[in-house]
């Protein structure tokens, strides 16, 4: 993950996260959507396992890299359960943008292997994706 | 044999090499057990070894965390140890966080949690880290009895559902006295991490155990890449062999020193060579060694002041072959100078390289340099340590010849510093002596205890062949104060002619 900007190969998987989540292409509704379904679907799990506190301090922090990209995320906000709320379909790409800032994160903390697990556990079709780039960065 | 009738108690392996050895066997099946010690003395790490040991997807593993160190971070932390198995995580390993349940239901709503989902999982391992934190939310203000009843409930809880626990806390020993949470549990295992001058001590007791005989005391432990490793106080060798009324001799590669010695070293014997620097010391144990080796014999060098390739090129120069049997695994040199040893981790390096060799005799060069490789606080205990490893290798028929430097005194001898004599069988004094204007070296065997051996002092050189020992000086008095007398007329620098060089 770099700091100045999402790589690209992790912006590839959070673009097939939301692809898994809603089939539509390129439509800037069904990505708001996708973005809020599969920051659902890590809820849970990564609540079980850093906590309430320690997944919505995640997302925001996504949240807050993702709106310097996507100044269409200003008006949304992150719950005090970890849950998303103010996401609309003006940006089409802005919830790939924040996807892609959470698993970022995640990757930053718990390496690329956990994250992978992690995210093949919620999305069995994701598995066999390459998210090693160029063997510098990873994911 | 009495028949044991008695429940038997199945032990798990704890994944800590050398504790389940100190635990006597392995940890107690469904027993309850705290890890207490201060910050950064391993506690997490010693609780991921197990469950990383033990964890399978029939048998799972629940890692509660607790207002304690962020799970993500722990993650982050523990998978740089290579039993971290990321395989095992969330299919045989589940990390769970209570903090929620902590803050909006208390103990009662982390007990309640803990409960569904060890019933939901089939948990067999149960860890809560930090467990301290749960029983801080609730000891105060007169809540005490709330916190012990919820301990009480809790191991019930968990022994009822067949799991194997780990409490882990950060407590002072202070805090040991009348506690609920120690009275419970069934194990208590205190970690300790203390800094003396520049080094850091790492040391485990295993307070209590209960079901089976643990090896009392404080045993070093170490952190490394692999996570902990511990080493018994014991060495893991307490029963000494009874040694064989008659036993074999082993040639120390001196011929005129084997027949001062009564035909050679008692095998099994601890023999001490003492003398100050320059004297023949190193030499005479490369010999010992060396001897060995053409006997069919492999040997170990343990040293502290020169490496390993230094110590074959200088055993070359004596026409000493030490190159070959190195490469074909007859002869392991042991260098180890970190100044944070301890002398169970020497011991521990010593007998993997006795099992990988199948030596028979050890070398330590020298007592002081091993002294000096040790952490300051393991140096206090070096006299203790030094007794219970030599008494453990030769324990296992392994014959040891240690070497010991000297200050030298002219005016009176002695046998060695440390007073460690008595830790030796045999001991070998080599010394200077001033004879007619010129530093000569002179040796004696001082002590056999296994049998007779010659009271001569005589003196030697050390040649291109190695130490080579001349005659009997007697025309002498009070050799050994350094500054003799001499006793009959006209000859002792003939004398030195005697010596076949």
């Amino acid at each position: 993950m770099n700091r100045n900007g999402i790589n690209p190969k992790i912006r590839d998987l959070a673009q097939k996260l939301l692809s898994l989540e809603s089939p539509a292409k390129n439509l800037s509704d069904a990505n708001i959507f996708a973005a809020l379904m599969v920051s659902e679907k890590l809820r849970r799990p990564l609540s079980t396992l850093a906590g309430t506190a320690g997944f919505r301090s995640l997302l925001m922090r996504a949240l807050t890299l993702a709106k310097r990209e996507a100044p269409g995320l200003d008006g949304v906000q992150v719950k005090e359960d970890g849950s998303l709320e103010g996401l609309n379909g003006e940006e089409t790409e802005a919830g790939t943008v924040l996807i892609a800032h959470l698993v970022g994160l995640l990757e930053t903390f718990i390496g690329e292997p956990l994250t992978l697990r992690l995210l093949n556990e919620i999305w069995p079709k994701l598995s066999g994706v390459d998210t090693n780039s160029e063997g510098k960065e990873s994911i | 044999m009495k028949e044991h009738k008695g429940v038997r108690i199945n032990k798990l392996p704890s994944g800590v090499p050398g504790l389940d050895e100190i635990l006597g066997g392995g940890l107690p099946e469904f027993s309850f057990n705290i890890v207490a010690g201060a910050p950064g003395c391993g506690k997490t790490t010693l609780a991921h070894q197990f469950i990383f040991a033990n964890a399978t997807s029939d048998r799972p593993a629940l890692y509660f965390t607790v207002l304690g160190e962020p799970a993500l971070k722990m993650l982050r932390y523990q998978q740089q140890y290579s039993f971290f198995d990321a395989e095992k995580l969330n299919n045989a390993v589940h990390f769970i966080n209570l903090s929620k349940a902590l803050v909006d239901g208390g103990l009662q709503g982390v007990l309640k949690e803990i409960s569904q989902q060890v019933e939901a999982s089939d948990a067999r391992i149960v860890v809560v880290d930090s467990f301290r934190s749960v029983l801080r939310s609730e000891q105060h203000d007169g809540r005490e009895m709330a916190a012990q009843i919820f301990v009480q409930e809790l191991a019930l809880l968990l022994t009822s559902a067949e799991a194997t626990t780990f409490l882990i806390g950060e407590y002072g020993e202070s805090e040991m006295q009348d506690n609920p949470v120690f009275t419970v549990a069934d194990g208590l295992f205190w970690l300790y991490q203390q800094v003396e001058r520049n080094s850091v001590v790492r040391k485990l007791q295993i307070m209590k155990l209960r079901g089976q005989m643990s090896v009392p005391g404080l045993h070093t432990f170490r952190i490394t890449d692999s996570g902990l490793q511990a080493f018994s106080r014991t060495l893991g060798l307490m029963a000494r062999k009874p040694k064989a009324a008659i036993k074999k001799r082993l040639s120390t590669g001196i011929a005129a020193l084997d027949e001062m010695m009564g035909g050679g070293i008692p095998q099994g014997d601890s023999l001490l060579i003492a003398g100050p620097s320059g004297t023949g010391k190193s030499l005479m144990a490369t010999q010992f060694i060396a001897a060995g080796i053409r006997a069919g014999e492999p040997g170990i060098v343990a040293v502290f002041e020169e490496r390993p390739e230094e110590y074959a090129g200088r055993a070359a120069t004596f026409g000493l072959d030490l190159a070959t049997p190195l490469r074909q695994g007859d002869l392991e040199v042991i260098y180890l100078r970190p100044l944070d040893l301890s002398v169970d981790e020497m011991m521990q390096e010593i007998l993997d390289a006795i099992e990988r060799t199948g030596a028979k005799r050890l070398v330590i060069d020298s007592l002081a340099g091993f002294e000096l490789a040790l952490a300051p606080g393991f140096r206090i205990d070096f006299r203790e340590s030094l007794y219970r490893m030599i008494f453990a290798l030769t324990g296992k028929g392994i014959t040891v010849l240690s070497t010991l430097e000297m200050t030298e005194s002219f005016t009176e001898l002695l046998f060695s510093t440390y007073a460690i004599s008595f830790l030796t069988d045999d001991i070998v004094r080599m010394r200077y002596v001033e004879i007619d204007g010129q530093l000569r070296k002179i040796m004696m065997v001082v002590k056999m205890r296994g049998g007779a051996h010659s009271s001569d002092i005589r003196e030697y050189r050390i040649t291109s062949d190695g130490i080579d020992i001349g005659d009997c000086l007697k025309d002498y008095t009070k050799l050994i104060t350094g500054l003799p007398t001499r006793t009959k007329g006209p000859g002792i620098v003939e004398k030195s002619s005697d010596f076949t060089t």
